[in-house]
């Protein structure tokens, strides 16, 4: 059987969707056997220039021309562009504060005057710039997703796309419900699933790190925070910590 | 007549960097370490944000120790607000932190650092031509892993560690699991060493003026630095003896310790006297002579003695948590107040020190975090320079092999070193 060649590399991220691969230890062999890692700069040295790949996978936001670059260059060597983790989806960490302040004030007050001097700009997700075939989404992402799309990819095909709240899975593990039972805020019910509720099962709110589910009823949602007396605010920081553009519908 | 070499990307190493090596003839002129990651701006992104927000935005900083970076910042905010936890909280936070050395060691070691030794492009060869020993090292870095996952709700950036206490209290039959799998690696631990005691054939690269925590009984609780060199500070004053400048050719800061350039690390906290637990400190013993007072190609020896340290020390962590009651455990709610907090803990790659100030309302209006790879770049850079001059005249390939394997002795994580410059 022909190897597929895969592209696993990082843009503006903190490489733990990368680190995520690495970690599945059990997987990690035969991986290496099934599949020509053309390149991973993360986990091999030496790569060609030139080389096509059936799949690259690719990690965190665009912010720097460099990484517009790179992200062009990765799309056209590729047949697929799988956009890893919730930078790439959706600008993540980085881009909270995309809508609140501008990029070169930041960049100002992190590296003082010298901040004028470097090329940088809103961290954008990957769909701003080019099409993307599949998405896999979290940060850090989980390990059977990405696992699921290397066996698909051996198959030719690609996973069924995931739509269901965080809290279908929180619900059917029998969780306290920590929005409705402690009042907390909590932004499952807004949140893609598929975690199987790892923070909810710990006792620790769903901080929203799978961006939004399709679907989602944003004005809802922020209704029924604002009705808990949460402060508007606070909810709006919370919701854009890993998504800075939310529709929030008729309240907006 | 001039020309450049240029190592570019780095590869095997976290984030993104190059190295330029400027020649006249055979001759090095300089050398140029360029940390080149796109950054993320955390130190402005967290001002205006709750106090509640800071440790699980930070943690984001980087995904190898994003474990170490949130314990570091719930310290940070708890002192800041003069919250003590329980002996339970403080005695887990140890135990993850202790799993994430495990995990990160690993991964250096064996799938980033082994490939050098054994004359392969990297993980996948490795995998055909030396399964056995990336099984070995994969196992030991799944049992850190799971303690990770197990202590902190998940593999990366955990949750279940929080401010004022835990999610929930780990179980006993969750602490027994751990503790039969790290028993089963155990045996590896203690042999990793010898693998990678493999001496190399660099000229002699200056010694370092290394930088540690004061080992101290309870490390989470370690307040003062000390070098290798007699130089000692309080972590509260760190801003006084660490002085930090920008280099035009790299995004992550040049900082100085006490006038020195500081190396830190593994090597540093064995050069240093870190207290260690009765095997590790057999195999220290052994291979002393070997790494203490030379340079910095000791850090991996060091590493892999510290796998064995990061085991024996969760096995007694763990039984510790197995005997202690309800009345150890308990979470505290944490009262903000206006004021200033700095913590420091050892990561996997050295001192790392987070410091936040808050309003009276626990709003976040100034934060730092300086990390072990931008106290390192001083040292790299200098080691660089050294290792090109003293091969000069060799084949160019060669050198370059050589600055990369070196740079591989550092471990550098680069996505730490730059996202959060404070000038």
């Amino acid at each position: 059987m022909k190897r597929p060649k895969l592209a696993i590399a990082g843009l503006t991220a903190c490489s733990g969707c990368q680190l995520t691969l690495l970690n599945c230890e059990d997987e990690l062999p035969e991986v290496a056997r099934l599949f020509e890692l053309v390149d991973f700069p993360m986990g091999e040295s030496g790569s060609d220039p030139d080389a096509v790949f059936d799949a690259a996978i690719v990690e965190g936001a665009v912010s720097t021309p460099a990484d517009l670059a790179n992200l062009f260059k990765l799309r056209n060597a590729s047949r697929l562009l799988v956009a890893f983790g919730t930078c790439a989806l959706f600008g993540g960490v980085a881009a909270m504060n995309n809508l609140g302040s501008k990029r070169e004030e930041l960049l100002r007050r992190v590296y003082g005057e010298g901040g004028d001097g470097i090329e940088s700009f809103p961290p954008s997700p990957f769909r701003n710039f080019v099409s993307v075939d599949y998405t896999i989404t979290g940060c850090p992402p989980e390990k059977h997703d990405i696992l699921a799309l290397l066996a698909a990819l051996l198959a030719g095909t690609l996973p069924p796309p995931q739509c269901y709240p965080v809290c279908t899975e929180c619900r059917s593990r029998e969780n306290l419900c920590l929005l409705l039972e402690r009042n907390e805020l909590c932004l499952g019910p807004i949140i893609q699933g598929g975690c199987n509720a790892r923070c909810p099962a710990t006792g620790i709110v769903c901080e929203g790190c799978r961006g939004p589910v399709r679907e989602a009823n944003v004005a809802q949602e922020l209704e029924l925070l604002l009705e808990r007396g949460f402060d508007r605010k606070e909810i709006e920081r919370r919701m854009s910590r890993f998504t800075p553009e939310w529709d929030y519908g008729q309240r907006r | 007549m001039g020309s450049v070499v240029e190592i570019n990307p780095l590869t095997r190493v976290e984030g993104h960097g190059s190295v330029k090596v400027y020649r006249e003839g055979a001759r090095v002129e300089r050398v140029e370490l360029c940390l080149s990651e796109s950054p993320r701006l955390f130190e402005a992104l967290l001002i205006g944000k709750s106090y509640a927000e800071v440790p699980e935005i930070i943690c984001r900083i980087c995904s190898l120790c994003s474990t170490v970076h949130k314990v570091t910042a719930l310290l940070a905010v708890e002192q800041a607000f003069g919250t003590e936890v329980s002996e339970v909280t403080a005695l887990t936070r140890e135990l993850i932190v202790n799993g994430g050395q495990i995990q990160d060691h690993a991964l250096h070691l064996y799938c980033l650092l082994l490939p050098d030794l054994l004359g392969v492009r990297g993980v996948a060869e490795l995998a055909l031509k030396a399964p056995e020993l990336l099984k070995t090292g994969l196992a030991i870095k799944k049992a850190g892993n799971m303690i990770q996952e197990t202590v902190g709700g998940r593999l990366i950036h955990p949750v279940n560690i929080s401010l004022g206490g835990l999610g929930h209290r780990i179980g006993k039959e969750q602490l027994l699991r751990l503790k039969s799998e790290l028993e089963a690696v155990l045996p590896a631990c203690s042999e990793a060493y010898r693998l990678f005691r493999t001496p190399f054939p660099f000229p002699l690269l200056p010694v370092p003026n290394c930088l540690a925590l004061e080992p101290v009984c309870h490390p989470l609780s370690a307040d003062r630095c000390r070098m290798t060199d007699g130089g000692t500070f309080a972590i509260r004053d760190y801003r006084e003896h660490i002085l930090e400048s920008v280099l035009p050719h790299s995004h992550a800061k040049y900082a100085r310790v006490l006038g020195a350039e500081a190396t830190v690390g593994a090597l540093a906290r064995l050069s240093l006297g870190a207290s260690l637990s009765a095997g590790a400190e057999g195999i220290f013993r052994t291979v002393k002579e070997e790494i203490l007072g030379r340079d910095m190609r000791g850090n991996n020896v060091a590493q892999a003695i510290e796998l064995c340290q990061a085991a024996e020390r969760a096995l007694e962590l763990i039984d510790k948590l197995l005997v202690i009651g309800r009345e150890g455990a308990g979470n505290l709610k944490v009262v903000p107040r206006a004021g200033l907090g700095s913590a420091a803990l050892e990561a996997p790659r050295g001192v790392l020190i987070h410091s936040y100030a808050f309003d009276a309302e626990g709003i976040c209006t100034g934060a730092d975090v300086i990390t072990p790879t931008s106290l390192n770049q001083g040292a790299l850079a200098r080691d660089l320079l050294a290792l090109a001059r003293g091969m000069e005249g060799e084949e160019t390939s060669q050198m370059t092999t050589a600055l990369e394997r070196l740079i591989r002795c550092y471990d550098p994580c680069i996505s730490c070193s730059v996202h959060v410059l404070h000038l």
